[in-house]
């Protein structure tokens, strides 16, 4: 090892206070949100919440996820994403298998066909008037049936089945083995940290998905959570006026219901990241390095 | 000869072809079949007559878009908020990398990794509740500080001033820590032997910073770069639409918010359309040639 030199340590200052104060600015967003969450309404309102809460109550919480609306809104968004989750995964796993077979004659002619909606599309109005057509308008399938492969993320899978080794394939296609066998009981089971990754980020797109749902959902029975968190966001602070959408809620300051409305959407995101994390670094690096 | 035994590989693999037959429909459907509704951007677009009953009116929906003055305005918002954006936000996330790779510490490391990549997994809906919350006029973080230094309170929100920046400043905070993925992987794979014969012939870690790891990326970061400028027409459309109000439209519209407000809320579906047909167009234009000059500059491209 070398000595540390002056600059060395002139770095390794700047480094940890560059990096801390990142992460104090990323969290104070959160942090201060969820004080406001639990404070009293008298300091939420004369603006005494900064990092810590003032006074402790759990009412505002209590109501906002106790509401009519916030629990449909969020069971919507449930449905949704776990049904959206299963078939993407799916359809995108299995897709990519043939397009990985660089070989087979004219696959490269319907990578071009994928790889081309991915820098062109038809638009807003095109796309509107064809879920029209197929009167998929309040629908929630529409919110899962337009996006059910995303190429990129195809494209990440496809490139870590070409980094199987291929000996593996070969091997059990001497012992017998069809296309289908091999895929689902060698493939498959081989692939489940990027699966897992890119099930991860389909899930994490349909459950924070606000600009299908507003285009495609105006029934108000359908509305998903971020739909409903827009109304209560924007409304509280256009109006200043809790809007009747939270009618159950009346009598509470918006400011407090806001934070509250934030804090019970942002829980369920925050509860599965770390579990999650470990799993999409990786597959991330794997996607990244390679492409 | 040839074709024939190419025949021949096709049939005996034909279980491939099989299995990408759900995909292609999905394909067909979703992705092909609204290219063909593109055509109402050359129509004067009647909803009960539909594609083949309305009259077609070749460019004129062109010419009004390059009249409109509301388009202008729209487009130059765009432009504006899309380079302050890569102004701005494009080196940060090479930055961090860079830092964090001179952390030792690997439980800090993990830690700071953990915060910064988080803000990515929330949706615009929640970040533009937390930044309302915090930027709020009655009793918001920032304008509480910036009363207790004696200035007066700003309503980011709603003000022509302040919006564009309130954008930005939010995209930052979102995606710098998750964009810093590609660099540090890109950091991970230098060669480590570069760095002990650095430090062999004495040089400083923020030498071996500056000529072993910043060299090493660049690549990256100018691939990166390139196709960052392919989505030069993408400011931000949901994120924008998430924050914006009537209020701040002179500031704010941008292409993808206009196209949206006259096409689903005024229902002039075809100059919508045809706004959104020059949008792709120009967008594809960017990124195949950013493609094609990343491939002749780095030997790497997309595709």
């Amino acid at each position: 090892m070398t000595k540390r030199t002056k600059g060395d340590m002139l770095l390794d200052i700047f480094v940890y206070l560059f990096l801390i104060t990142l992460g104090v600015m990323m969290l104070l967003p959160l942090v201060n949100v969820l004080s406001k969450s639990v404070s009293e309404e008298w300091a939420i309102t004369s603006g005494k919440v900064g990092i810590l809460p003032v006074g402790f109550q759990l009412d505002t919480l209590r109501q906002v996820i106790s509401s009519s609306m916030f629990i449909r809104a969020f069971g919507v968004s449930v449905v949704v994403t776990v049904a959206g989750t299963l078939i993407s995964i799916l359809m995108t796993a299995l897709t990519a298998y043939p397009l990985s077979k660089r070989n087979l004659p004219g696959i490269s002619f319907f990578m071009v066909l994928f790889i081309f909606t991915m820098l062109f599309s038809g638009g807003l109005i095109p796309n509107y008037l064809l879920m029209r057509q197929l009167h998929l308008i309040n629908n929630l399938w529409v919110l899962i049936l337009p996006g059910m492969i995303s190429v990129f993320n195809m494209l990440v899978i496809k490139s870590y089945y070409e980094s199987l080794p291929e000996a593996l394939e070969e091997s059990a296609r001497i012992d017998g083995a069809k296309t289908y066998t091999i895929l689902f009981r060698i493939i498959l089971p081989l692939s489940m940290p990027v699966i897992a990754t890119i099930a991860l980020f389909y899930a994490v797109g349909y459950w924070n998905d606000y600009f299908g749902p507003m285009i495609y959902i105006n029934d108000t029975a359908l509305k998903t959570l971020q739909l409903y968190l827009q109304d209560v966001v924007m409304d509280a602070s256009a109006a200043n006026a809790v809007n009747k959408s939270v009618d159950d809620l009346m009598n509470m300051s918006p400011e407090g219901i806001r934070a509250a409305t934030v804090v019970a959407s942002t829980v369920p995101i925050l509860f599965v990241y770390p579990f999650l994390q470990k799993y999409f670094i990786k597959g991330v690096l794997i996607g990244s390095v390679k492409g | 000869m040839r074709s024939a035994s190419k025949w021949r590989l096709a049939w005996r693999n034909r279980d491939y072809y099989v299995l990408l037959i759900p995909g292609l429909l999905f394909l067909l459907l979703f992705k092909y079949t609204p290219l063909y509704g593109v055509l109402i951007a050359f129509q004067d677009f009647n909803i009960f007559e539909g594609i083949r009953g309305s009259e077609w009116v070749g460019l004129e929906q062109f010419h009004k878009l390059i009249q409109s003055d509301e388009f202008g305005r729209v487009f130059m918002n765009t432009l504006l908020i899309s380079v302050y954006k890569i102004v701005l936000l494009f080196p940060v996330p090479v930055f961090i990398a860079l830092v964090l790779n001179e952390v030792r510490l690997m439980f800090f490391k993990r830690t700071i990794q953990t915060i910064i990549y988080l803000p990515h997994f929330l949706s615009w809906v929640i970040i533009s509740g937390l930044f309302v919350t915090i930027l709020s006029t009655s009793g918001g973080l920032v304008n509480n500080i910036i009363q207790w230094f004696g200035g007066e309170p700003v309503s980011f929100f709603v003000s022509n001033d302040y919006f564009r920046s309130v954008v930005v400043f939010t995209a930052g905070w979102k995606e710098s820590g998750w964009n810093a993925i590609v660099f540090i992987a890109a950091i991970a794979g230098i060669d480590q032997e570069q760095y002990e014969a650095a430090s062999i012939d004495g040089a400083g870690r923020i030498r071996r910073m500056l000529h072993i790891s910043l060299p090493g990326i660049l690549p990256t970061v100018v691939l990166m770069f390139i196709l960052r400028l392919g989505s030069v027409l993408d400011a931000g459309t949901e994120q924008i639409l998430t924050m914006y109000n009537p209020v701040v439209y002179e500031t704010a519209d941008v292409i993808g918010t206009f196209v949206y407000r006259i096409g689903l809320g005024k229902m002039d579906y075809s100059f919508s359309t045809a706004v959104g047909l020059f949008n792709s167009v120009v967008g594809f234009i960017l990124i195949v040639s950013g493609n094609y000059i990343s491939r002749k500059l780095l030997k790497r491209g997309i595709w």
